[in-house]
Formats: C-alpha cells, structure tokens, sequence
C-alpha cells in the first residue's frame, strides 16, 4: 500500500532514507519538469532538484503536513530557487516559506492523481487567450512582475493587469470546478 | 493593520510575483495579522503551484538520485574530530586529568578510525586504478577486433601465404594487406631466431624501396598475431620477412627467411 506524504515525512524525521528515496520518486520528475522550464539548464535544474530535497531530509521536522502539502512546499521553494538564480538574486521569500503552508486545490500524491493535475492544468492554461496565457508563463516561468512584463511585451501597465487578473479569475474557476 | 483585500486574485497575484511595491507591501502587511487571509494565501500558492505541471516534462537522471542518496551520509571529513590543542595540565588540575583520561582513548580510537579509513581509501583507489586500466585493455581489445573485422570484410584486402626460404628457421605466415587502409595483419608462427637477432617484417612495394612493417621476436613475444599500420595507398609486390640485428634495421640487410608474392 502507497504510503502517505505525511507518514513519509514522520520517517524521514526519524531519518529513513528509504521514505526520501519514495519521496524523491514521487515528486522529482514534475519538480524538475518545472525547473527545467525555468531555468532551461537540466544541470543547473537538477541541481537544484538535489539541494531541496536535502533540504527536506535535513528540516522535515519543520513541516507540518496538517497545515498544508509537501508537493505545493516542493514547487514553490523549488520554483523561488530557480526564479533566483535566473535573476541572480538571494531566494530569502522560499526560505521564508519553510513555516508557511501552501494548499494544493488538488492532491499529487499519486501517479495518477498527478496524471490527470497534468491535464486539468493543460487544458486550463490552454483555454485562456493567447495573451493571458503569455503574461501568466512570464510571470510564473521567468518571475516577472506587471510592469517588467508590461516592459517585455511593449503592452500598457494598466492592459498587462487586466489579462493577469482575468486569466487568474479563469484559472481559479476551471482548476477548482474540475476538483469538485 | 489594513483591510482585507477587496479581491480575491490579489492573492493570486501576489503569490505568482505579479505584485510590486504598495500593492505587494499592502497584503503582505495584511497578511501577516489576519488568519483568514493567511490561509486564503496559502489556497492561493497552492493554485499558482499547480501551473508547475504545465512545464514540459523533464525526468531528471538517475545520477541525481545516486547523488542525493549519497548526501545523506557524511564524508569521511566531517566525520574527523580536530582535538583542541593539549592544555598544560596543571591548568586544569584533577578535572584536566580527568578529562585527559576520557579524552586519551577518544583521542586513540579516532586515530585509529582515522588509519582505517586512510588505509580503505587507498585500497580503493587502488581498485579504481586497476579497474580503469582493465577498461582501456578492454577497449584495446575491441578496437583491435573492429579493426580486424573490417580487414577481412573489405573485398580488396588480399590475403598472402609467405614460404619458408631452403637453410632458414620453419615457419608458416599469413599476411593480409589492405592498401587503401594502410593496414596489414601478421598471423602465424616462426621458429625463434637466433640470439641477438630479430625478424623484421616487410612490404616491398611496387616502386621504391622496401617498407618496414615490423620487428618481431616470437622467442621474447607470445604474439601469434598482430595488426599494423603503414602508409595509405601503396600497392604491394611482395610481402618479405628477413633476419635482422635485434631490434630491426632501416633496410633490409639479412637473408630471407619467408616470403611471398602479392599476387
């Protein structure tokens, strides 16, 4: 039977290197998938991938899988790594979030849990108009803010808000109305 | 503390890094004193979160696995004690003695730790070396076969039996020659030659003078076979093996002892 997140996590506390190794299995390809993207560099996004599950190992006892989920804690500590290295500044927000929480809409624990998050977030980004979809990967993927993306795209300030918001009220409703 | 933030996506906003200046400051100041917010910001990273599957997917090497499972130990640096520097021991008067007690054989079973460990170290080093130089004997091996198969493969190579001469050792020499390669394969056995002397292998072409191929000592050498080569694209007349000074010489200067025509 597939052990959970957190009773994983209670062994590695205990310093089972068997339940970072299932962790590790479970997580590493879609973490890397997203550094990969990144940073376009599979040796810099693999090292990275490296360093934060060491991180795991060494501070586990500091998550609190009540609270929230470690595959969104992986992601965004991943992607706070990534996104500074590409702009070469200190990651202190994803050290930060150590003791926050982030709560997936959607559990990722299992291959096919994280087979069909695949394709609800495929088919969600590809339902938003072109733009949106252009301003959202800038953001996510290269971790711009509005007005250096309003910069990239030559796009007004005020115009380069509007698609964000839009394209965050329709990701917010097709991720969440496909997790009902 | 300010009020809540009248929109919902500014969460969203704020945690895919869209915010700057006020408009970050104001939910973060916010943020930070309203439960309700806080877990509405922790519903909004894990949205943003999910956009990480739609990157292209990427399986990392198994070599990072192998890494990180080897992280997990500590080298055999960490695991050296560097000992504080011995203490005069009438600083520390009855506890400096007993610490010196405690500490003395501590002291000798990491230096005798520290001995294993070197002494593993080499061994395994050595190991490495061996297996490294069984490797490049390998891959000798393989490209001597590579080279042979492609010797005999190729439809102009031609393949000549050398006769023994009347008054000189016996033997019985194979030789293929491919002149478009440069490459010629020796193959058979001779009695051994005389003390200081050599056989000496040679191409005589069909202008100019003869051309060494090699100097052999089936007395010194178990080598019943070897692969040489020469100069590309020079047509052969005859194929000579002739008794020389050990160590061969720069012409042909002794008598024959096996030859034979290229055609």
């Amino acid at each position: 039977m597939r052990a959970s997140d957190a009773a994983l996590i209670e062994r590695i506390v205990a310093k089972d290197e068997a339940a970072l190794a299932v962790l590790y299995d479970r997580y590493a390809g879609m973490v890397c998938s997203m550094l990969n993207r990144i940073l376009r560099d599979k040796q810099a996004a693999e090292e990275i991938l490296q360093d934060i599950f060491y991180q795991l190992w060494r501070t586990a006892g500091r998550f609190d899988s009540s609270r929230g989920s470690l595959a969104g804690w992986l992601i965004v500590i991943g992607r706070n790594r990534a996104i500074s290295l590409l702009r070469r500044h200190n990651p202190s927000q994803g050290e930060e979030l150590l003791e926050n929480t982030v709560v997936l809409p959607s559990n990722l624990e299992g291959r096919l849990a994280q087979e069909q998050s695949f394709r609800r977030v495929e088919s969600a980004l590809a339902a938003l108009p072109r733009e949106q979809r252009a301003a959202v990967e800038l953001a996510y993927f290269e971790g711009m803010t509005h007005s250096e993306i309003a910069r990239r795209t030559g796009d007004p300030l005020g115009t380069v808000k509007t698609r964000l918001r839009s394209a965050m009220e329709s990701l917010k409703r097709n991720l969440q109305m496909e997790t009902r | 503390m300010s009020g809540h933030p009248t929109r919902e996506e500014d969460f969203d906003l704020y945690a895919l890094g869209a915010l700057e200046g006020e408009e970050k400051e104001t939910i973060e100041s916010h943020v930070a004193g309203c439960a309700a917010c806080s877990r509405k910001l922790a519903e909004a990273h894990g949205r943003i979160a999910m956009l990480a599957l739609g990157a292209p997917r990427v399986e990392p090497s198994q070599s990072v696995r192998e890494r990180l499972m080897s992280s997990l130990h500590p080298t055999v640096d960490d695991r050296t004690v560097k000992l504080p520097p011995a203490e005069p021991e009438q600083a520390g008067g009855f506890f400096g003695r007993w610490w010196a007690a405690v500490l003395a054989p501590a002291a000798v079973v990491l230096a005798l730790a520290a001995f294993f460990l070197w002494t593993e170290n080499s061994r395994l080093d050595r190991q490495l070396t061996e297996l490294r130089a069984k490797v490049q004997e390998q891959q000798k091996q393989l490209d001597y076969a590579r080279n042979v198969a492609h010797l005999m493969e190729a439809k102009d190579t031609i393949s000549v039996s050398l006769a023994p001469m009347p008054g000189m050792p016996n033997g019985a020499v194979k030789v293929m020659y491919n002149e478009k390669m440069g490459m010629l394969m020796y193959d058979g056995w001779i009695e051994p030659p005389p003390e200081d002397k050599s056989y000496q292998l040679w191409v005589v072409p069909m202008e100019g003078n003869p051309i060494s191929v090699g100097v052999f000592n089936p007395a010194t050498s178990d080598s019943a076979h070897w692969l040489t080569k020469i100069p590309e694209g020079v047509p052969a007349k005859a194929f000579a093996i002739t008794l020389e000074p050990a160590g061969g010489a720069a012409a042909p200067s002794g008598p024959q002892v096996l030859a034979g025509p290229a055609s």
